[in-house]
């Protein structure tokens, strides 16, 4: 048994695709239908075939109430790790991404956090090495 | 459940694409050999639609207003939408939402028969395959209208089927467009 997809729930899941590739970075991997149902998942490129992002379509009003309240709490929806988390940050603001947290020592870490676009604020992670 | 073994749907015909702006809308269209208002209650009631339909209701279709939730037959998760019946002209015109695609249902009597046209906004890339589906599921409403029910062939049953592949490709040659094949394969972007 693996850990091989997780989910997070978006608004809309063709403004999450762009978000998530376009200034997150990485890469559409499964993108399939059944009737209205859209499967949809990323990876990161330096992973290819590592854990996949699922993009799922937030149209569960329990889920939506509960997503909300993360929001407004400014709890992380999902978290991603990097080498470089000033890097990522000037790399993703450059593309518009709007921070609600830039990078911050913690501890044990250096983290940042973003708004998805989408209805989440999302974490980057950069462990301290010591 | 009689014929379901022996059951090889025909090539792919009755379908067309349009595209406005983003948005695509497959049209199919049926001739059936049964009346507008048989049809009409296989488009519905909820006893009918699970014999053929991909999704199914827990309530009747048939009046306008009626909030309905939809359940796709198949789907990775469990996936269900509710919708407001907005136009109800029995039995002639039928609309409503499944997810966040359009239904448009207009029955014509045709001889004895009824001609059936749906109006469905569906991803380009998976217009093919919606149009595949319904194909067979029109045959499967045929056929149980017909009082020979073959059980409803959506989802995984459908994909599996060798002959659904073949009208995905048909279709999609039709429309001249890429269709996705089965099983999905990694998007290269």
């Amino acid at each position: 048994m693996k850990i091989k997809v997780t989910s997070v729930y978006v608004d809309d899941q063709d403004k999450a695709l762009r978000f998530y590739t376009e200034v997150l970075g990485f890469a559409k991997k499964t993108d399939f239908s059944q009737g209205p149902y859209r499967w949809l998942t990323v990876a990161s490129p330096e992973e290819p075939d590592g854990t996949e992002l699922q993009l799922a379509l937030n149209n569960n009003p329990a889920a939506k109430a509960y997503q909300q309240a993360l929001f407004q709490q400014s709890q992380p929806a999902a978290m991603f790790f990097t080498d470089d988390v000033q890097a990522d940050y000037e790399r993703m603001k450059a593309r518009g991404a709007e921070f609600t947290m830039p990078p911050k020592d913690v501890t044990g870490s250096k983290i940042a956090m973003l708004k998805d676009t989408c209805g989440n604020v999302i974490q980057v992670t950069q462990l301290m090495r010591w | 459940m009689i014929n379901r073994a022996q059951y090889s749907p025909g090539p792919a015909s009755g379908a067309q694409v349009r595209k406005d702006g983003e948005k695509w809308t497959l049209i199919l269209v049926r001739e059936l050999r049964h009346s507008p208002e048989k049809v009409w209650q296989a488009l519905t009631d909820p006893a009918h639609l699970r014999e053929w339909a991909p999704f199914d209701a827990d309530g009747n279709l048939g009046t306008v207003g009626a909030t309905v939730k939809l359940t796709t037959v198949g789907a990775p998760a469990p996936h269900v939408t509710e919708t407001t019946v907005t136009r109800a002209d029995a039995p002639e015109m039928l609309e409503y939402k499944w997810g966040g695609f359009d239904m448009r249902w207009k029955l014509e009597a045709l001889g004895g028969g009824t001609r059936l046209t749906l109006w469905t906004n569906i991803g380009h890339r998976f217009i093919a395959m919606g149009a595949a589906g319904w194909h067979i599921c029109f045959d499967v409403l045929d056929h149980l209208l017909g009082g020979t029910p073959m059980g409803r062939i959506v989802g995984p049953e459908a994909m599996k089927f060798g002959a659904w592949q073949r009208l995905n490709a048909e279709y999609a040659r039709q429309f001249g467009i890429e269709s996705p094949n089965w099983p999905p394969k990694p998007a290269q972007e």
